[in-house]
């Protein structure tokens, strides 16, 4: 398989105007973040809010900018010309489309920043929105005709007539009911069988990550806990604050959790996290090491494809 | 595919009552809106036929004639004439002209500087953000008649305009349009800029980014169409202020000039009036009044049809 | 709160600078030069005492340069002469300040309690009748011309009907309190009908939202009368933030003191500007503007301040 993105050594930070006579703070949002995405996968990023989700998702579709390291686009990628070889779905499909805009327009609107002919785009945003399972006439309506689960279809064809190599879904179901999340979960799945394309799904629903990704990566206030493949990660969890993740999903038939398992408190703020393990606080393992130094993404006992960064990962 | 049919479902056939429609509606139903909406149709109509009230009855609003002063009102002069033996009706009519052209101007005028710098400001954000929100700041700091009279009393020829230019009544009308608009810009810049950091913060305007979009893009194709409804409110409510402030200026004598009337400066000598000929200080601020009243009611009425609290 | 005031007075300090500057590049824009205007007046000037006081007002000098000559000696303490007067700028500016304050604390002095009663009427009741009377009138404060008005009263009420001045100052030599309020009446009149509109629109507004409010409906339950929830409780409530409003009203206030002054001689600032602009007497046009400027700067000012008081939160931001 060959690399899509390599993200190396990531850092974000915000500077926080604290006030004229205050001093700044700076808002850690990612910390010495690494990972690929490879082509033609779907790579899942869960985490709760807070742990710096969203901010990665923008960083890589470029509307944030790197406060150090490196995002490095692959074959066929080339970085970001006006190809828009990365495209974004939204959580919200209420403010993803511009109400005063015409579907046709909405969808159509990657091909005019590329400078094609309208009749040209037109043509191809009905054809693209047919895909997504709207019918043509639909490109002559305004968004506010539309339920919640329509327009993330028509957030998803905008973001398909580009033909882009890498999507970016940031929560795309979360907003939706439950019946029609599994309509879209089904429509990103059929898309994935028509063309090469790879996913980054940012959730923080596992249930739905365990149905779609090829890979996870587990985050958690800025930095990386964890990267396994779906069926390690699942069934091997390395890193004790995935296992709590786990833990925390209600599932049916499976009893009482373990004492000890679940987690406690909330996730500190990142304008000060936590020295050492950012996890420590939180953590039912947490020993003194961990309040010192920060552990390495290293792989587990035994499964040199699974990484976790915990002093006493399973 | 049977998923997707049952979704297809839902797509209405007809398109619903419009934004625009449900606006109506409310406005039509708020009855001082509509009856001052009917004054000011009425007004204007009223100003539009100078020229045709004054070939109709051959007079000229600006030829004066000392025989004729203070003439109680008759067939010839319906409402009598003035302090020069002009027929007082029509220059109230032309008048009008000045009056609410100077309305509608100042308030394009205003929206336009308002609208730069409030989407200028408001889509940057930052240091540029900072610097023209201070600078509204002063300018809201500014006590406003004493400045006006001092932007009307700026001598133009000493900007480079020759005499003549100068006190011509082209430029004089212009003048006054431009120097109201340049310490009245700066409602509507503090209201464009509220709204559009939060249309800036839409993750329609983040698609567009992502898929290449600059700056100038974002703003003219979704900010701007997404902020129409609050500058409209603001620019409506600052149409009354505008004719008051184009009005005292003329009064004092720093705004539009005699010969040329306006409702303003007919007031001027009618101070040294009031004992010999009362009705002459009477209907110019009348009609300022009638006109500013009426405009405020129907900015009100469209405030209200606007608000988003009462949209579904 | 200390930080924030001094950091608010730095930035009014710095604003003040500019304006003096900006002030002065307008004034220095206004028609003719002050020494020509006395010539026109005076045959008896001769041309060696014209070039003298042609330096002696700086004529001729480009004006950035005029103005530093004026920012220098304005730190002294020395604000030049006024060619209207004869006299230097800042005797005639103490008494026509005071006499400014004078009709503004009058005209607050009465808008606050009447905007307050007024606002409240129509507050207890929304969409009634006298909450169409009141929002009328307020409608009316605010569209009125309040030049014509002016007039209005004086055609009314001093030569109609002769009750009351057209004067606002008695001609009597040391005027006793009585007399200066007989002639105080309408001006006053006149700007607090200008003056209590936006701040009666203000307490309707702001009584309306406290009356839906939990707490209101929290009294009510208790068994208070309606007479002491709306007093005690909402009254109360909308006056706190209406010392911002009535801050940032004071500028508009003196916008329109300037009118009033001049319809009924009243030598207070607004007439000093408006008299120094129309005669050309650039020091007094120029320190009259600058003291006006002054005056909505310290009430914008005060207005952030109680309102950073009221709500500490403002600071942290």
């Amino acid at each position: 398989m060959n690399a899509l993105v390599e993200v190396d050594n990531l850092n974000l930070h915000f500077p926080i105007d604290g006030g004229f006579f205050k001093e700044k703070l700076t808002l850690r949002a990612l910390t010495d973040v690494s990972f690929s995405v490879e082509e033609d996968e779907t790579l899942a990023i869960v985490g709760e809010s807070g742990s710096g989700k969203t901010t990665l998702g923008y960083a890589i579709s470029g509307l944030l900018s790197p406060t150090s390291g490196r995002i490095k686009f692959g074959a066929g990628l080339g970085g970001h010309s006006q190809e828009s070889p990365v495209q974004l779905v939204f959580q919200d499909p209420f403010s993803a489309l511009d109400p005063r805009m015409m579907v046709g327009d909405i969808v159509a609107e990657p091909l005019r920043l590329q400078g094609v002919s309208r009749a040209e785009r037109l043509q191809q945003a009905d054809d693209v929105l047919e895909q997504v399972g709207l019918p043509a006439e639909s490109a002559r309506r305004y968004p506010h005709e539309f339920s919640g689960g329509q327009r993330q279809r028509i957030a998803i064809a905008r973001a398909l007539i580009a033909k882009p190599k890498l999507i970016v879904a940031d929560e795309p179901l979360s907003a939706l009911d439950v019946s029609i999340q599994s309509q879209i979960l089904n429509l990103l799945n059929k898309i994935k069988r028509d063309r090469t394309i790879s996913y980054l799904f940012i959730s923080h629903d596992l249930g739905v990550v365990h149905h779609l990704a090829d890979r996870v990566i587990v985050l958690y206030l800025g930095r990386i806990m964890e990267i396994a493949s779906r069926q390690d990660l699942f069934a091997t969890p390395s890193h004790p604050y995935t296992q709590a993740l786990l833990e925390s999903v209600p599932r049916i038939g499976r009893g009482r959790r373990k004492p000890g398992q679940a987690l406690k408190g909330e996730i500190p703020t990142p304008l000060s996290p936590p020295p050492g393990c950012v996890f420590h606080t939180r953590c039912p393992r947490a020993q003194e090491d961990c309040r010192h130094h920060v552990p390495e993404l290293l792989p587990a006992p035994g499964r040199p494809e699974q990484l976790s960064a915990c002093h006493f990962k399973d | 595919m049977s998923a997707i049919d049952t979704e297809l479902a839902g797509i209405p056939s007809a398109p619903r009552q419009t934004i625009w429609q449900l606006r109506r509606k409310r406005f039509l139903r708020n009855k001082p809106a509509v009856i001052a909406l009917a004054i000011l149709v009425v007004l204007a109509a009223l100003c539009v036929l100078a020229y045709p009230y004054s070939l109709l009855m051959g007079l000229d609003p600006n030829e004066t004639n000392l025989l004729m002063r203070f003439r109680p009102p008759s067939a010839e002069h319906w409402l009598g004439t003035d302090s020069l033996g002009r027929d007082v009706l029509l220059r109230l009519m032309y008048g009008g002209q000045v009056s609410i052209a100077v309305g509608v101007l100042g308030t394009l005028l205003t929206a336009l500087i308002g609208v730069l710098i409030g989407v200028w400001a408001g889509f940057l954000g930052g240091k540029v953000d900072a610097f023209l929100m201070r600078l509204t700041d002063v300018v809201i700091a500014l006590p406003m008649t004493p400045v006006l009279i001092v932007l009307g009393a700026v001598d133009l020829s000493k900007l480079g305009l020759s005499q003549a230019l100068a006190s011509s009544p082209g430029v004089v009308f212009l003048r006054i349009v431009i120097i109201i608009a340049l310490v009245d810009w700066t409602t509507i810049a503090r209201i464009t800029r509220a709204a559009t950091i939060e249309v800036r913060q839409r993750e329609y305007v983040k698609a567009a980014t992502v898929s290449g979009a600059r700056h100038l893009y974002n703003v003219l194709v979704h900010v701007l169409p997404n902020i129409t409804t609050p500058i409209t409110v603001a620019a409506t409510l600052s149409v009354g202020r505008i004719i008051l402030f184009e009005s005292t200026l003329s009064f004092l004598g720093f705004g539009i000039v005699p010969p040329t009337p306006s409702w303003g400066n007919m007031l001027t000598n009618a101070q040294e009036l009031v004992i010999s000929a009362p009705a002459l200080a009477v209907y110019p601020g009348l009609l300022i009044f009638l006109t500013v009243i009426s405009v405020n009611f129907v900015g009100d009425g469209i405030r209200i049809a606007f608000d988003p609290r009462s949209e579904k | 709160m200390l930080r924030y005031t001094f950091f608010r007075l730095v930035q009014a300090a710095f604003v003040l600078l500019v304006m003096t500057f900006l002030l002065f590049m307008l004034i220095g824009m206004m028609p003719g030069d002050p020494v020509e205007n006395m010539l026109e007046g005076n045959p008896a000037l001769t041309p060696e005492l014209a070039r003298q006081m042609r330096e002696l007002y700086g004529v001729g000098v480009p004006l950035p340069v005029r103005y530093w000559h004026w920012l220098t000696a304005a730190f002294q303490g020395d604000f030049g002469f006024s060619s209207l007067y004869f006299r230097p700028v800042l005797e005639i500016l103490g008494p026509a300040l005071l006499q400014t304050l004078k009709l503004m604390i009058a005209t607050i002095v009465l808008s606050i309690p009447l905007s307050l009663l007024l606002g409240a009427i129509a507050a207890l009741r929304p969409g009634g009748w006298m909450d169409t009377v009141i929002s009328f009138f307020a409608f009316a404060s605010i569209s009125l011309p309040n030049f014509w008005l002016s007039l209005i009263l004086i055609i009314v009420f001093a030569v109609q009907l002769g009750w009351l001045p057209a004067s606002g100052t008695p001609l009597a030599e040391n005027p006793s309190l009585g007399l200066q309020i007989y002639h105080s009446i309408l001006p006053v009149t006149v700007l607090t009908m200008f003056f209590v509109g936006p701040l009666l629109r203000y307490v309707r507004a702001s009584m309306i939202e406290t009356m839906s409010s939990d707490y209101i409906r929290t009294a009510r339950a208790k068994g208070l009368s309606e007479t002491t929830v709306i007093v005690k409780h909402a009254l109360r409530n909308a006056l706190i933030p209406m010392v911002t409003v009535l801050a940032l009203g004071f500028g508009m206030l003196f916008s329109g003191a300037l009118v009033v002054e001049t319809i009924f001689g009243i030598l207070g600032m607004g007439k000093m500007i408006f008299d120094a602009i129309r005669y050309v007497d650039f020091n007094l046009a120029l320190i009259g503007l600058l003291l006006a400027t002054i005056v909505t700067l310290v009430s914008n000012l005060l207005a952030d301040l109680a309102y950073a008081w009221l709500d500490p939160r403002i600071t942290l931001k």
